[in-house]
Parts: C-alpha cells; structure tokens; sequence
C-alpha cells in the first residue's frame, strides 16, 4: 500500500511541476510568436506569478459566505489531484475511484465551483455606490441590479447544462468501445486492440475531445465565463493573494491533467513516473496546449449565438464517434 | 425589420459596466438594460473626464488658445489644433500658403490612418481577436513614426500655426522619401490585414449583423462621419472643405451600417488617406510653409468645421484684444452617443462594447461643460 501512495504521490508532484510551465509555454511560444512580440517569461504566468500572489496582501471580498467563497480555488485544486491520481495506473486496484464516472464527477464538481465563485462574490466594479448614482432623467429607476459576477454564474450554468456535453462525450467514446467504464479495463483493451485513437470513432472522439478540452479551460474562442467585453475576469475577478495564486496553478495543472486524461482513454498510456510512458503523456499534454494556443489566437470569442450552435455540432460529432465505437 | 429595433416596456435587468472596465480605453457608464442576455436598451454617461478646456480658453491670447485645443484629444490632437487655428485664420481674413495647406493635409490624413488602425486594434481586442489587434496596432507604428518625423512628438505635433505650420514640420526631400517608402509598406500591410479580415469566417460571422444602425435611424440621430458613412450616406465634409479641392478621392460607403461595415469603411479609408497623401506629396508646392505677415483685429464669432477621423469637428469663438472669447468645441463623439445606445439593442450583453466602439467614440474630448438654464 505504502508503495503505492509512493508511485501516486510522486507522478502527481512530477506532473504538478510541470503543469506549471504550461501556461507559459502557451503565452510565449505559441500566443507571442504568432503575435509578432516578445511575450512574458516561460516561467512568468504558471511559477512567478503564484508565487509572487502568495506573498501579496490578500483583500476581504464582498462574498455572503466568505469561508466557502475563499475555499472554491483550493477545492477546484484538489478536484484536479483527484483527477491526475486516479489516473496513474497504481490506483487502478480501487476499481470505484478509477472510473470514467468518477473523473465525469470530478469534473462536475469544478464546473460547479464556478458558479459558487461567480454567485458568492461581488467586486468593486460591481458595488453600488453608496448614494443614487444615476444620472437626473436616467431611465429605468427602479429595475433589479445585476452585476458581472452574477452574469458568469449565470454562464456557467450554461456551461454544466450543455456546455461541457463534448467533453463527457469523448470521455464516454472509449468506454462504448471497450466496454468497461474502469480505466484499467480501458488500457488493458487498448493493449490488446491497439490505441483507441486510431479508429474512426476514436479520430472523431479526439476532435470533439479538444473543443470540450477548450471549453472547460475557457480559452477562447470558447471563454464565456472570461470574457474581457463584459464579465472581464469572471468568476474569478475577486480572488486576490494566495487564493489567486491557486486560480493560476489550477488552470495549468487542469491543462496537464486533461492532457494525461486523453492519453489514457484514447491511447491506453497512463501516467507513471516509473515509465518512460509518462513522456507520451508530456508530450500529448503539450500538443494540447500548442493546437489550444494557435486555435484561441486566431479566433474571436463566442457569444451564445455562435457558442451554442458550436457546440450541439460537436457534441452530434460526439454521438457519432460513441455509436460508432458501440459497434 | 431592422427600423422597428425599439427597447421593450418592461426591463428584466440592468447591468451597469463602468465607468472604469477594461474593455472600455476611456471611463464612461453603460447602463444595459438585459433580458436573458440579450439587451433591450442601453444608457451612456459620459461626463467623468471633464476638464473645462472652453472655460480656460476664455480670455487666453489666440495662440495659447490653438496650443489649448491640442489638448482636447490624444487620438485626433491635429484635427483640433488645425481647426482652431482655421477658425482664426477665417476670423482674421487670412489666406495661408498653398505648401502649408498641403502639409496640414499630409498630417490630418496621417492622423485619420493611425486613427482607424487604432479603431481596428481596439474593435478586435474587444473581440478577444489578439492577433489581428496586434497586427493593427504593429501597422499603426509606422504612421506614429512618420507623425514622429514630422510634428517631434507622437502625440502632440504642435504643426498648425494661425498662418501656416511651423517651421519644424517642413518636409524636406529626406522626409518625403521616408514618407513614401513607410506609406508602401503600411499599404501593402493594410491590404493583406483586410484580405485576412474578409477571409476569416469565424471572425465575419462575429461582426456580421451585429450592432446594425439603420440609415435612416443614423439620420434621424443625426450620426457623423464613418458611422453615418457605414449606412449607406455619401456625406463627408472633406468634399466641400476647399483645403481638399486639389485631390481626388473617393468617399467610401458601407450599406448595412454594422459592427462589418464600421470595420470595413476604416479599412477601405485607409486606402484613401494613402491616395491623397501620395497626391500632395507629388503636387507638393515649392514656397514657404508660414506667412507671419497678418495682424490682430477683432472679429465675430467665427464657426469652422472640419472632417476629421470620427466625423465632423466644429470649432467656434470670437476675437476681442488678441483674445477668444465665447469658445465652443463639438466632436464628433457627440453626435454619435445616440447611435452607440441604439446599436446595443437586441444583441447579447457580450456585444455591447463591441456595439459602442463600432461608432469610435472619444468621450475624453466630448465631455463639454452644460450649462442649465432654470426656468
């Protein structure tokens, strides 16, 4: 057991370390590059700037619960540790928690993190002033105030209703092929079958695996709980000091972890430090990241009227690449 | 139809943004008021960058006035400096050399580009497109580099003077020549920006149809320059301002007057800047670019109006000792604050900044003083 806990403990701490160069990489080599500038440092976005957030002074948000409101970050954290763990192949002996419907939960309860984050803060750009600050002959006096927090809760209920459907299909693609929602069971059929990945259910999985990896890293095109036109930071845009500092390491180990998800289900290669296969997932986790950066600095963000047409095609896509891996 | 876009009776929602948000380059209040996203109405309030330039102005000796108005506006600092002094020069009754004539041209067309590639920066930047926002702004250090040149200064170029440009903006062959082979480049760059913009489905479907101003709601709110211009009307006041009778150029016309048509008259105005700085540069005038030789008198009130990047500016003040009095400016920003609010309405609250900046407003240089009367 002690072993085990071991090879856990060390593939996560391996992958957490470099997770956090991922973000860099993206804003460097990929988003500067194409931008013709110099971008920040490799290090600056995913190591610099959380620890430079940890020793910042943190401010009181205006949140009605705070306890919980500050906790959101460190439990979208460890949702994202729980994922990467039951993903290394030692945790394959606890059948229940390496399963698709526990990542599928784990997941879940990361989206619904956001709509806490965005419903339980209000920050200055949101806070009435404290006497009637619209203008004489202002219309509307008396209508409900909504304000930008509030507006990316509300996304993100449109994100968990039909939002992150392509992600949950692909994820379920390999399981309608091999027949077994336990993740051992998926890499033992793929080393007898080959990589899932190269079949057709699996190519048309894989595509609609990247638009849901998009999604739920809310880049764009795809970032409507981040857009800078209105909502700016979203749910987010509270968080200051240390619980910032976790916003900016989960995104990049979230990056990582999805990329390690991939591997596992589409090409039957689990994280293991005692593994040169763990340079399979590095490598799958960066191309992820690369494709992500040239696609989000060459789109536009959506609004619903193109976000939600995008992704019911998508998700159609992932209907099909399921019947077809039934068959 | 388009015509009918009218706010509905009953609000679900306000979401006010600003006055400070990012997406916004100058503070100012959007009220939006929201049902399911989509807005039904919208409110600006502008009046946070207030400066009382006219109440300074008032009493100043008419050159300190003109280097006043410079002031007025980071984006368009020539258009108002030119107009002032226009307005003095028409005042006093004073014809200025032809070659000076041309090179105020020269640097209200340079002006008006890097004006619409900052418009295309920030259009795109608040569509989240950072690559083309970067490839604008790339394209609009050229222009800031030759304004550079010519006026010293990236901002503030200080060239029009009552009787003429100074001195320091005279273009030498030097000049011309790194004026010529610049404006080259950035065409080339423009036209391979526009191809880009035209082919990026993804990026029309995010801008077609959106932010619509019918033609006949611009005139009825009585928008200016490419705004209006965007919704089919021909009406540009560079084709009556006899400062531009020598050139030929082409007033551009979009016909569905949306976030599109806004982006791709900049695009195609560019072209026509270019064409008429190319114009004056070949025809350039030998002679000198200042006449001091005119003198003080008192006048009336004088209005002046000019084209610039956002529209129509008017300039108005009299003369009494050398002094302005009674000076009244009005950009073009404020004849558009009508159409910004209207454009809002039944797009998603995500478009809504997109909606105001298709107009290009300034508001920093419209915040005038208002003076209530009680009866």
């Amino acid at each position: 057991m002690l072993n085990i806990l071991i090879t856990v403990a060390l593939t996560v701490l391996v992958c957490f370390i470099i997770s956090t160069l991922l973000p860099g990489i993206e804003r460097k080599y990929i988003h500067a590059r194409i931008q013709q500038r110099i971008g920040p440092m490799v290090l600056s976005p995913g190591v610099m700037a959380p620890i430079k957030f940890c020793f910042k002074e943190n401010i009181k948000p205006r949140a009605s619960v705070p306890g919980l409101y500050k906790s959101l970050p460190i439990i979208c954290f460890i949702v994202v540790l729980c994922i990467l763990a039951a993903l290394v192949p030692s945790s394959y002996i606890f059948p229940a928690f390496a399963s698709i419907i526990t990542i599928v939960g784990l997941l879940k309860i990361e989206e619904v993190c956001y709509v806490f984050m965005g419903a339980l803060s209000k920050s200055i750009m949101s806070l009435a002033m404290p006497f009637p600050d619209v203008i004489k002959g202002g219309a509307h006096l008396d209508v409900e105030r909504s304000y930008m927090e509030d507006l990316s809760a509300k996304r993100a209920l449109r994100l968990i209703s039909y939002g992150s459907f392509p992600m949950y299909l692909a994820i379920f693609a390999p399981v309608a092929a091999s027949g077994s929602i336990f993740l051992g069971d998926i890499v033992a059929y793929q080393h007898i079958h080959g990589p899932f990945l190269f079949t057709l259910s699996g190519i048309i999985a894989a595509v609609v695996f990247f638009v849901g990896y998009m999604i739920l890293l809310n880049d764009y095109p795809f970032a409507i709980l981040k857009t800078k036109a209105d909502v700016i930071e979203g749910p987010y845009m509270e968080y200051a000091s240390k619980y910032r500092a976790f916003v900016f390491i989960t995104r990049g180990f979230l990056m990582f972890t999805l990329g390690v998800l991939f591997s596992v289900l589409f090409i039957g290669v689990p994280p293991n430090i005692f593994s040169v296969g763990i340079i399979v997932n590095i490598v799958v986790a960066l191309i992820f990241v690369i494709l992500m950066g040239i696609f989000s600095a060459f789109s536009p963000i959506f609004t619903n009227r193109q976000f939600f047409p995008a992704v019911i095609g998508v998700s159609v896509l992932g209907v099909l690449a399921i019947a077809l891996g039934l068959l | 139809m388009l015509d009918e876009k009218k706010p509905r009776e009953t609000i679900e929602t306000e979401i006010p943004l600003g006055t400070v948000h990012p997406a916004a380059l100058e503070p100012y209040r959007v009220r939006l008021f929201v049902e399911d996203e989509i807005v039904q109405e919208a409110e600006i309030t502008i009046g946070v960058n207030h400066r009382g330039i006219e109440r300074i102005m008032e009493g100043l000796p008419v050159e300190k006035a003109n280097a006043l108005t410079e002031k007025v506006c980071g984006i368009c600092s020539n258009a108002h400096i030119w107009n002032s002094v226009r307005t003095a020069e028409l005042g006093l009754g004073i014809e200025i050399p032809e070659r000076a004539s041309y090179i105020r041209i020269i640097m209200g067309e340079l002006e008006r580009l890097h004006s619409h590639f900052l418009y295309l920066g920030h259009g795109c930047e608040v569509l989240a497109h950072e690559t083309f926002s970067m490839r604008a702004f790339y394209l609009r250090e050229s222009i800031m580099d030759l304004l550079f040149m010519i006026g010293g200064n990236r901002v503030q170029y200080g060239c029009s003077i009552i009787g003429g440009v100074r001195p320091r903006c005279e273009l030498t062959d030097e000049r011309i020549r790194t004026l010529r082979e610049k404006l080259d480049a950035v065409e080339k760059g423009a036209a391979d920006f526009a191809d880009r913009v035209t082919s990026d489905t993804v990026f029309i479907s995010r801008i077609e149809g959106v932010g619509v101003i019918p033609q006949k709601q611009a005139l009825k709110l009585e928008v200016t320059g490419p705004t209006l211009r965007a919704t089919g009307v021909p009406k540009d006041f560079r084709t009556i301002m006899p400062d531009y009778e020598p050139f030929d150029f082409n007033v551009i016309t979009q016909q569905d007057g949306d976030v599109k048509a806004n982006l791709m008259m900049r695009v195609l105005e560019i072209f026509e800047s270019i064409k008429i700085i190319r114009q004056a540069l070949d025809n350039l005038p030998k002679g000198p670019v200042v006449d001091r030789s005119w003198e003080m008198v008192d006048c009336d009130t004088v209005h002046s109006y000019i084209e610039v990047p956002r529209g129509t500016l008017y300039h108005s003040y009299a003369l009494e000792d050398g002094r302005i009095r009674g000076s009244i400016i009005r950009t073009p920003s404020m004849s558009n604050i009508g159409a910004m609010q209207y454009a809002c309405i039944g797009d998603h609250v995500t478009d809504a900044q997109l909606c105001i900046v298709q107009c290009d407003p300034c508001f920093t240089c419209t915040d005038r003083a208002v003076e209530i009367i009680r009866r």
